[in-house]
């Protein structure tokens, strides 16, 4: 009973339970947590192709300003010859228009007209410095020719939209452009023969322009955007934007390896991704790129646009989720010991009652005190148990009943049902140490029958068994209860008698014995004659051991037989 | 053994944990950084990373396209090694930003070319005594031309100028070379020093190129790029045979000449900057790129010449101006950058 089997029970219950509660509360974490984070990457993504949507519109917002103005009447009109007068009026509406589209553009870090003729020369020119709107004139303006935005624009085609890739301004005297991160969009202008005679372009600042477009966005999204080689352009970390206008690479597929994939789609594929980045723990993030050709744009080349979440905070909420599912699991797993505890017990009780009643039938062989009134199958055990216990019982008395009646046989005469020979020298004992101790006296009487082989002899051993029968009827007759009769064997018969006796007495009592065995005995149809010789010895004149008395008795008994004769 | 499992899963459990640690260890311990600086090139990915490997370093590379911005970078006294031509490296000898070097301690400048390995012979490179550059690779800077718009190859850098290759001319970045440029064009005494009064004349031939010529260039790629893309008739080769071979790569019909007023020429050398933290480390970097496998790129990829092997690389024949130290670099570059951002003569005197 070193761990009672309830207990293994209750046990494997609570394992059971755990085990069911902790596998349910992780798969259902595991299954969320998924969801969880899949939900949030696809906020990402949503959140990338909106911010690229919007990219995208300004962008097109800006094309529309540089188109709107280059097929502006005013725009050709100033490239073209006409009076001085006219000319200075033509140039102050455009820088006016231009000063305007400033003031409107936040984003916007220079405008200028150039031309075709004249290497290029910028004719109105309207740059953003620290004070505010400065025109440029004079000797500040530049010949442009040599430069990319001028001689690719010049040759566009109709309708043609020129968007530079995203560089860092290394003009000189491009105030506040000057080294920092622009674009430059332009248009060609033609004049009424559709001949290119100059072109608008607007710079336009990357770093404004972005962070405009995502001042909405959460503060923990980072915002990345990288040309098609992969080189950051806006980077979190400012050392990484435009690494390579200072001879170092910070590319995007170096943080972001899944990228490379995406770098290497056709340009006008628009695709994206939801990717994590090579660092671990803290620096981990989550981030949606998304790749999309800047339409019209003619150099082929797209931005890379992307958006960062760390990767702590996409799982803060499946921590929490984590907290939750561990809170019910707990619950559920004391629920669980409770029930355990309880079911153990429940269980443990009534199959205590039964080993309590088996262990105390043992000890004094009542039956009772069983969950008898149960249905179940403790209660068929406890039925059972009864039954048995019953039928032990009955065993029992059965067996009690046997051994008395072979105690009886082993200790009287089957035929005269008195005591034998052993029976009767055992109750001598006893009564001789009893009378040693009470100093009293004991009386044996030795008997052995007259004509007993005769009778044997002349009518039969039935007539001899008859004359036993009645002389030990006889003799228990005569006896007190707290004398013994007992038969020693064939015709021989002894008495004990307790008590103390005179001689007169003693010839009394002979005579009485004498008497009652001298009467004639009926054995079927007529009447057999026995009597029989008596000799006595007294305890403690003729001595003082059973034997010794005995012998005496016998002894007597031998002498008064032969003085008879 | 039932009894054990316990204690084998925890010794097990002990041993990832100890592994985590170890794993983690050299990442998180700090390395020791190499900040070099060169042309694009010369150290290429395969011979960075294999640096990295055979040192347990880590090399910060930086990729400088102009003398200008080379010089800018040196005197931020961030970086510890550098590729610097011969000529240039004067200026930073004057402004003490360089240190001696010890070719024992750089096994493998002993299998250089003999002519290489005298640096007493080469100009520049010695001072008091001592060595301050190793010689690296040299390129002549000639004129590619595309072989349908030239029936004959232009034999003068006047070429440039000409008004019949107008918006067809590409041309360098770089006012240190576009003034000596200017110089050789209009027969000045000395590609090196102008003298003031010549000046305003060399501005103006510059400013006349620029006119003429349909964009500058700072890299190899972007110029060969620049002169595929808009059928450009001539460039002035500021890197030589590597775009030269750029080129060819590309498929381009190309010729290129060395014209009669001599071609400048540049050696580059490797030199480590006083502020070199690892003097050990910038010494094994340059024992590293005259190693075989930087010297094997240089010919293979870039079509430069490396100072290990007297290789026929295609090269012409022809006049070498070998570089010198200009009379004054910063002004050049001052006037350079406000004629490269298109002011007229007026302006960019007006300095």
């Amino acid at each position: 009973m070193r761990f009672p089997i309830a207990w293994r029970l209750g046990l494997v219950l609570v394992m059971v339970g755990l085990l069911g509660t902790g596998l349910t509360g992780y798969f259902a974490y595991q299954a969320s947590r998924e969801q969880l984070v899949n939900a949030s990457e696809a906020r990402l993504q949503t959140a990338t192709h909106v911010l690229m949507r919007q990219v995208t519109v300004a962008l097109n917002d800006v094309k529309a300003d540089v188109r709107l103005i280059a097929q502006h009447p005013q725009a050709a009109r100033i490239l073209q010859r006409s009076t001085p007068g006219f000319q200075a009026l033509s140039e102050e509406n455009v820088a006016k228009l231009f000063e305007g589209l400033m003031l409107v553009h936040p984003e916007y870090f220079q405008i200028r007209l150039i031309e075709s003729a004249n290497h290029g020369l910028e004719r109105i020119r309207i740059d953003r410095g620290m004070g505010g709107l400065l025109r440029i004139s004079g000797d500040d303006l530049q010949e442009k020719a040599h430069y990319q935005y001028v001689f690719e624009t010049l040759q566009l085609p109709p309708e043609g939209i020129y968007v530079s890739r995203a560089f860092i301004n290394h003009e000189t005297g491009a105030h506040a452009g000057e080294g920092r991160p622009a674009l430059q969009v332009a248009a060609p202008i033609r004049d009424t023969r559709q001949r290119v005679i100059g072109l608008i372009v607007i710079n336009v600042d990357l770093q404004g322009l972005f962070a405009q477009l995502a001042a909405d966005l959460p503060p923990e999204l980072k915002l990345y955007l990288a040309n098609r080689r992969g080189d950051y352009l806006i980077h979190p970390d400012p050392s990484r934007s435009f690494a390579f206008d200072r001879g170092q690479e910070a590319r995007v597929q170096d943080e972001f390896p899944a990228i490379a994939a995406l770098l290497n789609e056709r340009p006008n594929k628009e695709v994206h991704l939801v990717t994590t980045n090579l660092a671990s723990a803290p620096e981990a993030l989550v981030a949606a790129f998304d790749q999309r050709r800047i339409l019209g744009m003619e150099g082929g080349d797209g931005f890379i646009l992307g958006l960062s979440q760390p990767l702590a905070s996409v799982l803060s909420d499946s921590k929490q989720l984590a907290s939750i599912t561990l809170g019910i699991v707990l619950s559920f797993s004391a629920l669980t010991i409770l029930l355990a505890i309880f079911l153990a017990r429940a269980f443990n009780r009534p199959l205590y009652r039964i080993v309590e009643e088996i262990r105390n039938f043992a000890v004094d062989g009542k039956v009772g005190r069983l969950p008898l009134d149960r249905k179940d199958e403790i209660g068929e055990l406890a039925h059972s148990i009864m039954q048995m216990e019953k039928q032990i019982n009955h065993q029992i008395e059965d067996l009690q009943r046997q051994q008395e009646m072979l105690d009886h046989l082993a200790s009287h005469d089957s035929l005269t049902g008195l005591p034998n020979r052993r029976m009767f020298l055992d109750r001598l004992e006893h009564a001789l140490a009893r009378a040693k101790r009470q100093n009293e006296q004991l009386l044996l009487l030795f008997i052995d029958l007259d004509n007993f082989k005769i009778i044997n002899d002349t009518h039969g051993h039935a007539a001899g068994d008859a004359v036993l029968q009645a002389v030990a009827q006889r003799l228990h007759d005569l006896l007190r209860e707290s004398d013994t009769a007992a038969r020693l064997g064939g015709d021989e018969f002894i008495i004990m008698l307790e008590g103390t006796w005179d001689d007169a007495q003693i010839e009394q009592m002979v005579l009485k014995v004498k008497t009652a065995l001298a009467a004639p005995i009926p054995y079927r149809d007529i009447e057999l004659h026995s009597g029989g010789s008596i000799g006595f010895s007294r305890f403690p004149q003729d001595g003082s051991t059973s034997s010794t008395l005995v012998a005496a008795a016998d002894q007597a008994m031998y002498h008064c037989k032969t003085a008879r004769r | 053994m039932l009894a054990r499992r316990p204690s084998a899963c925890l010794s097990s459990l002990l041993l990832l944990v100890t592994l985590l640690v170890l794993a983690m260890a050299p990442a998180t311990a700090a390395q020791p950084v190499l900040r070099v600086l060169a042309w694009p090139g010369y150290a290429e990915q395969e011979v960075v990373k294999s640096f990295e490997q055979q040192h347990g370093v880590r090399v910060e590379l930086t990729v400088i396209t102009s003398d200008a911005s080379l010089w800018e970078k040196i005197n931020t006294h961030s970086y510890d090694v550098f590729a610097v031509n011969a000529a240039e490296l004067q200026r930073y000898l004057a402004a003490n930003l360089v240190q001696p070097l010890h070719p024992e301690d750089i096994p493998n400048a002993s299998k250089q070319l003999s002519r290489f390995r005298d640096l007493v012979a080469i100009p520049g490179l010695m001072r008091n005594g001592k060595a301050y550059a190793i010689p690296f690779t040299y390129s002549q800077m000639g004129l590619i031309y595309d072989r349908k718009q030239f029936k004959t190859p232009p034999h003068s850098a006047n070429v440039l100028w000409d008004k019949r290759y107008r918006g067809k001319v590409i041309a360098y970045d770089g006012g240190t070379h576009n003034f000596s440029l200017a110089a050789q064009s209009l027969r000045l005494a000395s590609p090196f020093q102008i003298s003031p009064k010549d000046f305003p004349r060399a501005t103006s031939r510059l400013i006349e190129l620029r006119r003429n010529a349909l964009g500058f260039y700072t890299q190899p790629e972007e110029s060969a790029q620049l002169f595929l893309r808009h059928g450009a008739a001539l460039m002035f080769a500021n890197y030589g045979m590597q775009q030269v071979h750029l080129l060819k790569e590309a498929g381009a019909d190309i010729g290129y000449v060395i014209p009669q007023e001599g071609a400048l020429a540049w050696l580059d050398c490797w030199s480590i900057t006083r502020d070199a933290q690892d003097i050990k480390l910038a010494h094994d970097w340059i024992d590293h790129l005259l190693g075989p496998q930087a010297s094997r790129f240089l010919i293979e990829r870039q079509g430069l010449s490396n100072t290990m092997s007297d290789g026929d690389n295609g090269q012409p024949e022809g006049k070498s101006v070998w570089l010198q130290p200009p009379e004054d670099t910063v002004w050049r570059e001052k006037l350079w950058s406000r004629i490269r951002s298109g002011d007229r003569l007026s302006r960019v005197l007006a300095q």
